[in-house]
C-alpha cells in the first residue's frame, strides 16, 4: 500500500482542457528566466574573449597574486568563522535544549535576534566598539589602564572572523538544537541503565546522533561566511585585504572588468555548490528520521555549580552579538559625536530628522519598501505556486522544478548580481538602472526561503483534503480556492515575511546593481560609511531593525512558533 | 441505479505494475470489497475509479458511461461519486455543517434545501446538533461519521471507501463495520470498499474480490471464498489454513511420501501435483487410549501433540503426523484436553485440493 499512498493525484490529460496548466507552465518559465538566464550569461562571459571562447580569464584569476590572496583570505575567513560558529552554537544549543540553564527561552529569543540582525549593521557597530582609535571598548581600556595601545583592533583578520561568526553561529545553533530536541531522553537512559556513565553516554549516544547536525551546521555557517559582502567590505578593506566578494565588487568599479568578475565568481559558485551538496549528503544518510522523530520525554540535565558560569558565557556571547552592538547603534543615533560620552550636551535628536528629511535617503527608504513589498508579494505568490505544483506533482518534470527553485541557495548575492548585470544590460532585457533589476535579484535570491516555507505548508495539507473536494464536485481551481488556500494562508504569509526581511536587509547583490536613482537603504548605509556619518548609519540601522523585528513578530504570531524552528536554507547575507 | 464495470485495467508506476489487467463487475446496489495485502493494487484501482488516476490501459464504465480509458478521463468532479478516505479528509477550517453541505452546492441543491438535508443526514449518522462544531473538536469515531454524512448527503451514484476504518481503535472499528453495513442496506448505493482486513470485508461486503499482484484472484461471497478458495493465495489470505504439498493418487486419495489421506468425493485429478488446504477446525483429534485396537480407526492417522495453547473457547494444537514431515495447526474443542506429547489419532474431515 506504501506505493499507492505516495503517488497521489496525477491527473495528466484530463478530458477537455485543464485551465490550470498554463498557470503552472508560466511559473516554470519565470523560474528558468530568473535563474538560468543570469547563470548562463555568467558562464558564457567567463569564457568569452575577443575572438571566440577562451580560458584566459580563468588563467588570470588563478595566477594573479592579488586574486590568489583574496581567494586564500576567503578560505581562511570561511573556515575559521565556521569553526567559531560551531564552538559558540553547538554548546549553546546543548545548554538551552538539554540542561537546566536559566532562561532557555530568553536565550533562544536572543539567538533569533542575532539571526535576523543584518551582519553589516553588526560590523558597523563593531567598528564603533573596537576600532583601534575611537572604538568605545578601546577607549574604556585605555582610560582604565593608561596604556597607549588599543586592547583590540577589529580591522584585522581575527577581528573580521569574530564579527562574522557572531552572526553566522545561529545557523550552527539551529541545526544542533533542532536535532537535540528530537532525541528522546529514553535513548540516553537506555544506555545509562546498561551502566554507562554520563560522559560515556554523551560520547557514545548523544554525540553520534547529533554529529550530522554539527557537521551540517558547520557547513551552513561556512556558506554564510563565504557569501558575505558587507562585513569584509567594512572590516577587511580598511585593513588592506580583500575576500572574493569584495574583490568581485572591486573588479566592478570603473573601469569594469566584467569577464574577470565572471571568471572569479565561478570558484565561489563551485565552492558553495559543493558544500551544500556535502551538507545534504551528511544529513541525508542518517538524517532526522534516524533521530527517532517522536520527541519523547526529555529530562534536563542539572548543571550544578556550572549553572551560572554557563549562563554567564552565553550572555557574554549575546552581549557581543546583540547588546553591545544595539547599544552602540542606539548611542550613536542620539549623539552629536558618537565617540563621546552621552552627556547632556552630546545628546541630540538631530540625527533623526536629518536622515528622514534628506531626499536621497527618503528615496532609498521608499525604494526599499517598494521593493520589499513587491518582491514579497510576487515571491510569496510564485513560491506558493511552485510549491503547490511540486508537492502535488502536477506537471511532468516537477522534480527538476523543485531542484531549480532551490538552486539560488548556492548563488552568493555578489555572484548573482554579476550574472544579472551581464544579462540585463543588453537587449532584449535592458533593466540596468531601474528598480526591476533589483527586483529580479531579490526575487531570485529569496526564492529558496519562500519556497521552503511554502513547501512545508503544502506538505502539511493532506492531499486527501483536496481529493475529497474534487470527488464531491469541485474543480481543481475551486478546490484551490475553497480548501487549499484557506489552509495554507498563514504559512504563505509567513513565507511573505521571510522574503520581506530578506529584501530590506539585502546588500551583497544591491551593491553591484544600484544606480544613483535606485539606491536602497543598505546601499545608503554603506555609502554613509565613506562619509563617516555614523549617526545617520545608526538611525537608518535602527529603523531597519525595527522593521525586521515587527515582521518577525507578525510571523511568529502566524506560525505559532519562532523563526528558528524552520531550517534556514538561506537567511540572506549582508 | 448504475453498476460499475472495470475491464482490463492496467496502471503502472514507472516499471512497477500496480494494477495489471484487472476485471471486476459491481452490480447495481451491490457492495463489493477489494481485499488484499499491501501493494496488491486495491487503492490504485479505487483511485482510478474515482478519476484521480489515469489508467495505462483498460476502461472503467458506470452504467452506460465510459468514465476512464487510456485516452480520456472524466475528472472526479463530474463522476457523481462520493468517497470516504482513510484520513477522513474533513476540512479543518469548516464547521461540520459546512463540510457536509459542501458537495450539495455542486449538486445544484438550492440553499434552502441544503440545511434541511444536512440536518437530516446528521440524524442518520447519529450526530444531530453537531452542525456548528469544527472537526478538530470531534473524536475519531465522530469524524468518521461526519465523513460518511458528507459522502452520503449528495446521494452519489457510486460510493467509494478507502480503508475508512483503519484509523479507529479495535472496538470502535467493529461498531462502525455494522454501521456501514446498516447504511448500505438503507441507501443501497453501489459501493466499492477497499480494505486489507478480511474480517471487515466479510462483515460488510455482499461480495469480496481478493486482489493479488494487481489482478482479481477470486471474487465471491465470504462463504464461497472460505469454503472454496480457487488458489493457494486465496486459501491462505482468507482465514487460517494448513497447506500440504503432494499429489493425487486417485480421485479420493492425496499422497505425500508415505502419507496417504483419504478424502471422499474430493474429485482429485489422478497423478497431478496438488496442494491440499486443510482448515484447522476440519481435523478431528482423539487421544490414543490403551483399549484402542492396534489398528487405527477407519481413515485415521497416527500422530502426536507438539504444542497445545488454551484459548478459552478452543485449544490451538500443533500436531505432527507420524512417519511424515507434516505438522498441522488444529483448532480442537476445550474438552477433552490433550497435552503436549500425547499420542493421538487424527482424521481429516475435509480438505480442498488446490492447483500448485
Amino acid at each position: 500500500m506504501a506505493l499507492d499512498r505516495t503517488v497521489t493525484a496525477t491527473p495528466s490529460r484530463i478530458e477537455g482542457f485543464d485551465r490550470a496548466i498554463p498557470v503552472w507552465l508560466l511559473a516554470a518559465g519565470a523560474l528558468l528566466l530568473l535563474i538560468l538566464l543570469p547563470l548562463g550569461w555568467l558562464a558564457y562571459m567567463s569564457v568569452s574573449g575577443e575572438r571566440g571562447l577562451t580560458l584566459a580569464h580563468y588563467a588570470r584569476v588563478f595566477t594573479d597574486p592579488r586574486l590568489g590572496r583574496a581567494l586564500w583570505n576567503t578560505v581562511v575567513l570561511a573556515f575559521w568563522s565556521g569553526l567559531l560558529s560551531l564552538a559558540i552554537g553547538a554548546p549553546m544549543a546543548w545548554l538551552t535544549a538539554r540542561t537546566d540553564l536559566p532562561g532557555p527561552r530568553l536565550m533562544r529569543s536572543l539567538v533569533m535576534a542575532s539571526f535576523v540582525t543584518p551582519p553589516f549593521l553588526g560590523a558597523f557597530a563593531w567598528v564603533m566598539l573596537a576600532g583601534p582609535n575611537a572604538g568605545y571598548l578601546n577607549k574604556v581600556y585605555r582610560s582604565l589602564t593608561g596604556s597607549p595601545d588599543p586592547l583590540v583592533n577589529i580591522f584585522t583578520m581575527p577581528g573580521l572572523i569574530f564579527v562574522v561568526a557572531l552572526y553566522t553561529f545561529p545557523y550552527a545553533y539551529i541545526m544542533v538544537v533542532n536535532t537535540l530536541e528530537l532525541i528522546a531522553s529514553d535513548m540516553e537512559e537506555a544506555a545509562a541503565i546498561l551502566g554507562a556513565s554520563r560522559v560515556w553516554v554523551a560520547v557514545t549516544i548523544t554525540l553520534p546522533m547529533v554529529l550530522p547536525a554539527i557537521l551540517s551546521g558547520f557547513i551552513l555557517s561556512v556558506l554564510q561566511a563565504l557569501a558575505l559582502f558587507g562585513s569584509p567590505a567594512i572590516l577587511a578593506l580598511p585593513a588592506g585585504f580583500h575576500t572574493i566578494t569584495t574583490q568581485i565588487w572591486a573588479l566592478f568599479q570603473y573601469p569594469p572588468k566584467m569577464e574577470m568578475a565572471a571568471a572569479f565568481s565561478m570558484p565561489l559558485l563551485l565552492a558553495t555548490a559543493l558544500l551544500l551538496f556535502a551538507q545534504k549528503r551528511i544529513l541525508g544518510r542518517r538524517g532526522y528520521a534516524a533521530v527517532g522523530g517522536k520527541g519523547g520525554q526529555r529530562r534536563r540535565i542539572p548543571l550544578g555549580l556550572w549553572r551560572y558560569p554557563a549562563l554567564g558565557a552565553c550572555l557574554t556571547v549575546m552581549a557581543c552579538a546583540v547588546f553591545l552592538p544595539y547599544g552602540m547603534l542606539a548611542k550613536a543615533a542620539f549623539a552629536r559625536a558618537w565617540a563621546q560620552p552621552l552627556t547632556g550636551e552630546n545628546l541630540t535628536l538631530a540625527n533623526w530628522p536629518l536622515v528622514f528629511m534628506s531626499t536621497s535617503t527618503r528615496a532609498a527608504i521608499v525604494n526599499t519598501l517598494e521593493l520589499g513589498l513587491l518582491t514579497a508579494c510576487v515571491g510569496a505568490a510564485l513560491a506558493a505556486l511552485l510549491a503547490y505544483v511540486t508537492s502535488r506533482k502536477l506537471i511532468a518534470g516537477h522534480q527538476i522544478l523543485a531542484f531549480l527553485v532551490l538552486t539560488p541557495v548556492v548563488i552568493p548575492g555578489v555572484v548573482l548580481a554579476v550574472g544579472l548585470f551581464i544579462a540585463y544590460t543588453r537587449p532584449p532585457f535592458l533593466l540596468y538602472g531601474t528598480l526591476w533589476i533589483l527586483f529580479l535579484a531579490y526575487l531570485t535570491k529569496e526564492m529558496p526561503v519562500g519556497y521552503t516555507q511554502s513547501d512545508a505548508t503544502f506538505r502539511g495539507i493532506h492531499p486527501e483534503l483536496e481529493d475529497a473536494g474534487r470527488i464531491l464536485g469541485a474543480g481543481r481551481l475551486t478546490v484551490l480556492r475553497d480548501i487549499t488556500a484557506p489552509l495554507a494562508r498563514s504559512g504563505i504569509i509567513a513565507a511573505w515575511c521571510f522574503v520581506f526581511i530578506g529584501v530590506i536587509r539585502e546588500l551583497s547583490a544591491s551593491i553591484l546593481l544600484f544606480t544613483p536613482n535606485t539606491k536602497v537603504m543598505s546601499v545608503v548605509i554603506f555609502d554613509l560609511k565613506e562619509e563617516g556619518e555614523f549617526g545617520a548609519i545608526a538611525v537608518l540601522g535602527l529603523f531597519m531593525l525595527a522593521m525586521t523585528f515587527a515582521t518577525v513578530l507578525t510571523m511568529q504570531g502566524l506560525l505559532g512558533r519562532d523563526v528558528l524552528g524552520a531550517r534556514p536554507s538561506s537567511g540572506g547575507s549582508g | 441505479m448504475p453498476g460499475v464495470r472495470i475491464k482490463g485495467l492496467v496502471k503502472r508506476y514507472g516499471d512497477v505494475g500496480a494494477v495489471d489487467g484487472l476485471d471486476l463487475e459491481v452490480k447495481p446496489g451491490e457492495l463489493v470489497a477489494l481485499l488484499g495485502p499491501s501493494g496488491c493494487g486495491k487503492t490504485t484501482t479505487l483511485r482510478v475509479v474515482a478519476g484521480f488516476l489515469k489508467p495505462d490501459a483498460g476502461e472503467v464504465w458506470v452504467g452506460e458511461r465510459c468514465l476512464s480509458s487510456a485516452a480520456t478521463v472524466i475528472p472526479p468532479e463530474r463522476r457523481r461519486m462520493a468517497m470516504i478516505f482513510q484520513s477522513y479528509a474533513l476540512w479543518p477550517h469548516m464547521t461540520v455543517a459546512q463540510n457536509v453541505a459542501y458537495g450539495l452546492k455542486f449538486a445544484g441543491v438550492p440553499r434552502s434545501e441544503r440545511d434541511r438535508r444536512v440536518k437530516a443526514m446528521l440524524q442518520v449518522v447519529q450526530l444531530p446538533g453537531y452542525e456548528g462544531r469544527y472537526p478538530g473538536e470531534l473524536s475519531g469515531g465522530q469524524q468518521q461519521r461526519i465523513a460518511v454524512a458528507r459522502a452520503l448527503v449528495v446521494e452519489p451514484e457510486i460510493l467509494l471507501l478507502d480503508e475508512p476504518l483503519s484509523n479507529l481503535d479495535a472496538s470502535l472499528r467493529e461498531e462502525m463495520r455494522f454501521e456501514i453495513r446498516r447504511l448500505h442496506e438503507a441507501f443501497n448505493i453501489t459501493t466499492l470498499y477497499v480494505t486489507h482486513d478480511q474480517a471487515e470485508a466479510m462483515v460488510i461486503a455482499d461480495r469480496v474480490a481478493v486482489l493479488d499482484r494487481g489482478r482479481v484472484a477470486q471474487i465471491g461471497s465470504a462463504e464461497e471464498l472460505y469454503e472454496a478458495p480457487s488458489s493457494r493465495f486465496v486459501a491462505e489470505f482468507i482465514g487460517k489454513t494448513n497447506l500440504v504439498e503432494g499429489r493425487a493418487e486417485d480421485a479420493d486419495t492425496f499422497t505425500r511420501g508415505r502419507l496417504r489421506i483419504r478424502l471422499d468425493g474430493a474429485g482429485l485429478s489422478p497423478g497431478a501435483p496438488t496442494i491440499l488446504s486443510i482448515r484447522p477446525h476440519q481435523v478431528e483429534l482423539r487421544p490414543v487410549t490403551s483399549d484402542d485396537p492396534a489398528r487405527p480407526p477407519l481413515g485415521a492417522l497416527r500422530g502426536a501433540v507438539l504444542r497445545a495453547s488454551y484459548l478459552g473457547d478452543a485449544v490451538d494444537y500443533q500436531v505432527e503426523i507420524a512417519d511424515s514431515d507434516v505438522v498441522l495447526r488444529v483448532a480442537g474443542p476445550a474438552a477433552p484436553r490433550l497435552r503436549a506429547g500425547d499420542a493421538i489419532w487424527l482424521r481429516v474431515l475435509h480438505g480442498r485440493a488446490l492447483p500448485p
